[in-house]
């Protein structure tokens, strides 16, 4: 990662851009300390708010009183239940996907469905005043019987939550073969692997929490919106529904956003409370959420049980992968619904042959807080059931691991291939990138030392990337557009200002668009400026940045709408050199007629187009090309990782002593920024190996880890190494040939670690089927299997711990 | 029932080098007040209990959570944030390692990254114990720490070589 000097300047490689590590244009500005998220704005005047939330899991509120807080005039607004009811409609589901019973998301409901739901917003000068006040507000709810977790929700006498979904099922489905027909191939298979799975919930905990500043114009009824969004758009058009305003009175602007990690996606009911204030008062109000509150009412990721079964034949060939999913949807529906629960049983067959597969998804209601996209959803859930099945059925056949996945692994000449539930793969190698991870396993596998037992892995998964097009989304009734606008424009001096409907979060888009543009015009990097987040501004984007879409989508179109530019400057040069348009070269910052020696500015070029001076077509006269794009189909990178884990015996800690990763994202435009979304996918990754776990209290519904003490997150010192190869398959379907890249490396991480303490500790290998791997659980595990190994049971693991 | 008044006090204390003389309500925390009663928002707020460092600055050259110190504590200190790292105009060679090593993604924990390894630079400890010692109390959810610690390598290295 070593790219200061690149890129800078008119130098003869400056058009040269793509697949060069230079630094991210934005960082020069963030280590001075000039970033500009949304509690740095300028805030003078402006009115603050503070959420007031349900402390039970499930009620009816039965008086909610201001009064006392309105008393002594320092509350300016207490918004309540059936205020909140009166002004504004539900935030429905996007995701009307088929299987989706329940849709809407409630703002001003007397009934309280989690503990941290928004119920009520106080208003003051001040922040610390905001939360005097709020604490005289007198709320009253009468407690009516929760259910928390999945069990306690699906058993027969559960509380409900919800009258539309009877039974606590919001949503269900089932993808690929018929039930019937696989277990039709499960019983009449050799062998069978059945195991029980689960992965915890996880708090996104980006460290920059949400926050917004909203402002309302009383005269013209315009309402701004800053906000620590991923989704400008999205949100606008929630906001528009949710306050039932029109969406051009709507602007929503992103300013620096402080991570993401499908946290910021979507309109939550406390920021529509905060712009409804604003409305209320014509006033600036501001709101910027607490870590407790980031933890425990913020919507989290994952929550997933399953059962699953995979059957191999006597050679150790795969015949079928059966998975029935259970999903934990929390209180309400936001945005993808069940969407996530579904993209495990679509993903579950990951890069492998199977004849037959198939998953049944059921999305459960539960009396905690909702749950929603969290980077990789899905994929890493579908990793987890089949990565650690595919382990186990080598260790039960006496399979090596390695050989039985490349056993069954498609290869390059199998593909485009269509999996079971309706996958189609574009391109790629994968068996190879999975015998060069093996090769890493065996040169850095370490021995066991006394009662350190170490063990490595590895694993194979594939990553939806760019998602679109926008028929699939129609055809699942994902209500958003699926395709991407980018407009680059030359401007009168000749830089360049590019717009793009994705969102940066950290993730490095600006630059990498930027990086884009300048190769395909053959201008210098610093002549380019990307301009994101605004929806006053920024072209339509339903899903911006979310899905791995930045580079594919926005990268895709502007690949074409720099190609078109770069034709008109060059066609506008040749005009005023007298030169035929393919004798013209760009050479710096000049345009160079060899034949007739006659050279042209880049920038008087520009200056003469915006004139309409020469311009070849009568019609086109500014210098901007707006591109569309819709790819015909989604496009999928692919990935080997390993890992070489340490299991003390003593204090049953795992200790990730190395890891390593082959990637295939396609064509990289900065391959440091590559290694830097997979790395830190890979940490992700760790923390919910091993780590993080948003646990609620089964009683009463409180969420146990409401700060940064309790709610683990890795630190360095438990961070190895983490080794990124990268091979290249060019996108068959993306402009440019780039693959998304903000996923894989959370995919495959938990499972990997798992395989890896698997292969450290075999004897307790069955039990590796829950994440995290605390060391109360690999206690617990290697506890129990000392005892049957006492009782004779499980002969040779009773030595383990001398 | 009235909300009961809050107390203020007169602070004086130098920031970056700038001498501050300032109302501060007695429950004011050094971090807001070095957010929003002097806009210096380069150092940031993200847990609010001591736990993620990125609200670190140095007080008398010790590195400080400034969400867990109220401003009355830092009367008459001295006190260094991210804004006072650059000299000249230019960023400091930490911050351009930083840049060069894409020791950032989102940049919301950087600051206090910064100034803590600002101190661990000048205590003369060592790039690992920089790393053990120090960046071992900072979290960051994008990095995975690769980058920072790149950067630190390049910045311990870089001042050995000129030293």
């Amino acid at each position: 990662m070593t790219a200061s000097d690149a890129g800078r300047g008119a130098g003869p490689d400056a058009g040269r851009m793509i697949g060069r590590a230079v630094p991210r244009v934005h960082a020069p500005r963030l280590v001075r300390g000039q970033g500009h998220f949304v509690d740095d704005i300028d805030d003078a005047g402006a009115l603050h708010a503070v959420v007031l939330r349900s402390r039970v899991a499930h009620g009816r509120i039965t008086r909610f009183d201001p009064a006392a807080a309105l008393a002594g005039g320092e509350a300016l607004l207490v918004l309540g239940p059936d205020e909140i009811e009166r002004f504004t409609d539900p935030i429905p589901t996007a995701w009307r996907i088929p299987g989706q019973l329940t849709g809407t998301v409630a703002l001003g409901d007397r009934t309280v469905r989690y503990v941290g739901q928004p119920i009520g917003l106080v208003v003051a000068r001040s922040r610390a005043l905001a939360e005097d006040v709020a604490e005289l507000v007198a709320v009253d709810i009468d407690p009516l019987p929760a259910a928390i977790g999945l069990a306690a929700a699906l058993a027969p006498d559960a509380p409900r939550l919800h009258p539309e979904a009877p039974d606590n099922i919001g949503g269900r489905i089932h993808f690929g073969d018929d039930p019937a027909a696989l277990d039709a191939v499960l019983a009449a298979a050799p062998h069978v692997v059945e195991r029980e799975f689960a992965v915890q919930r996880i708090n996104h905990s980006p460290m920059e929490p949400r926050g917004l500043l909203a402002e309302w114009i009383p005269a013209t009824g315009r309402l701004t919106v800053h906000s620590s969004t991923q989704s400008p758009h999205a949100v606008r058009q929630e906001l528009a529904t949710a306050l039932r305003l029109r969406v051009d009175h709507v602007r929503v602007v992103t300013p620096d956003v402080g991570g993401s990690f499908g946290g910021k996606v979507t309109l939550y009911v406390d920021e529509a409370l905060v712009c409804l204030a604003a409305v209320r008062l014509g006033r600036r109000v501001k709101w910027i959420e607490d870590r407790t509150e980031n933890l425990s009412s913020s919507y989290q990721g994952r929550g997933q049980r399953a059962r699953a079964r995979l059957a191999l034949d006597a050679d150790g060939r795969f015949l079928a992968l059966a998975a029935e999913i259970t999903g934990d949807l929390g209180a309400f529906a936001i945005q993808a619904g069940s969407g996530p629960f579904q993209v495990t049983g679509l993903a579950l067959e990951g890069p492998y042959r199977f004849p037959h597969a198939g998953a049944t998804i059921t999305a459960v209601h539960t009396n905690t807080v909702p749950t929603g996209a969290y980077r990789g959803y899905g994929m890493q859930e579908a990793a987890w059931i089949r990565e650690r099945l595919i382990d186990e059925a080598a260790r039960e056949l006496g399979h090596d691991p390695v050989r039985l996945r490349l056993h069954n692994l498609l290869g390059p000449d199998e593909l485009p291939y269509t999996t079971r539930t309706g996958l189609t793969y574009d391109s790629g190698d994968y068996p190879a990138a999975l015998r060069r991870a093996a090769e890493l396993a065996r040169e850095r596998a370490r021995e066991s030392t006394g009662t350190v037992r170490r063990g490595v892995a590895v694993t194979a998964s594939v990553e939806i990337t760019g998602f679109a097009p926008s028929a699939l989304l129609e055809l699942f009734r994902i209500d958003w557009a699926g395709w991407e606008s980018a407009r680059v424009r030359v401007n009168q001096d000749g830089t360049v200002t590019v717009f793009a409907g994705v969102i940066p979060v950290g993730q490095g888009i600006e630059t990498t668009l930027a990086q884009i543009v300048a190769d395909r015009l053959g201008v210098p990097l610093d002549w380019v400026a990307v301009e994101l987040g605004d929806t006053a501004t920024a072209p339509y984007s339903d899903l911006t940045s979310q899905a791995s879409r930045s580079v594919t989508l926005a990268g895709g179109a502007l690949v074409r709408a720099a190609g078109r530019m770069r034709e008109r400057m060059h066609a506008l040069a040749a005009a005023h050199l007298g030169a035929p348009p393919d004798e013209v070269v760009l050479d710096g910052a000049q345009f160079r007629w060899p034949a007739g020696n006659a050279t042209t500015g880049w920038s008087e070029v520009a200056a003469r187009g915006w004139r309409g001076w020469g311009r070849p077509d009568p019609d086109r006269i500014r210098l901007e090309e707006s591109v569309d794009f819709d790819p015909p189909a989604i496009t999928y990178s692919y990935s080997a990782h390993g890992a070489a884990v340490a299991v003390d015996l003593e204090t049953a800690e795992v200790t990730v002593e190395d890891y390593w990763t082959v990637n295939d994202s396609g064509v990289l435009v900065n391959p440091a920024i590559a290694d830097g979304q997979i790395v830190g996918g890979v940490v992700q990754g760790l923390g919910i190996a091993l780590v993080e776990e948003a646990v609620h209290d089964p009683a009463t519904g409180r969420p146990l880890a409401t700060g940064f003490t309790d709610y683990v997150l890795p630190v360095c010192a438990d961070v190895p190494p983490v080794t990124v190869e990268h091979r290249c398959t060019p996108s068959t379907v993306i402009p440019g040939g780039f693959k998304g890249l903000g996923e894989g490396g959370v995919i495959p991480a938990p499972a990997t670690v798992a395989g890896a303490v698997a292969a450290a500790v075999p004897h307790i290998a069955h039990r590796l089927t829950a994440t995290p791997l605390k060391p109360e659980r690999i206690w617990a595990a290697l506890s129990e299997a000392k005892e049957l190994s006492e009782a004779g049971e499980l002969p040779g693991a009773g030595d383990d711990r001398g | 029932m009235p909300i009961e008044p809050t107390s203020s006090t007169p602070i004086s204390l130098s920031v970056n080098g700038a001498a501050h003389t300032a109302e501060a309500e007695d429950r004011t925390l050094l971090s807001d007040f070095l957010r929003h009663g002097l806009g210096l928002t380069g150092t940031h707020v993200a847990c609010e209990q001591g736990v993620c460092g990125a609200c670190t600055v140095l007080v008398d050259g010790e590195p400080v959570r400034s969400c867990l110190m109220l401003a009355r504590q830092a009367d008459g200190c001295r006190v260094e944030t991210v804004e006072g790292l650059a000299e000249d105009g230019r960023p400091a060679p930490l911050q351009q390692a930083m840049t060069d090593e894409h020791g950032l993604q989102c940049g919301f924990c950087t600051p206090g990254v910064l100034m803590g390894l600002t101190y661990a630079h000048r205590a003369g400890l060592s790039a690992d114990q920089a790393v053990t010692e120090v960046l071992r109390g900072h979290l960051c959810r994008c990095t995975g720490y690769a980058g920072i610690r790149a950067a630190v390598e390049r910045h311990w290295q870089g001042e050995e070589a000129t030293a």
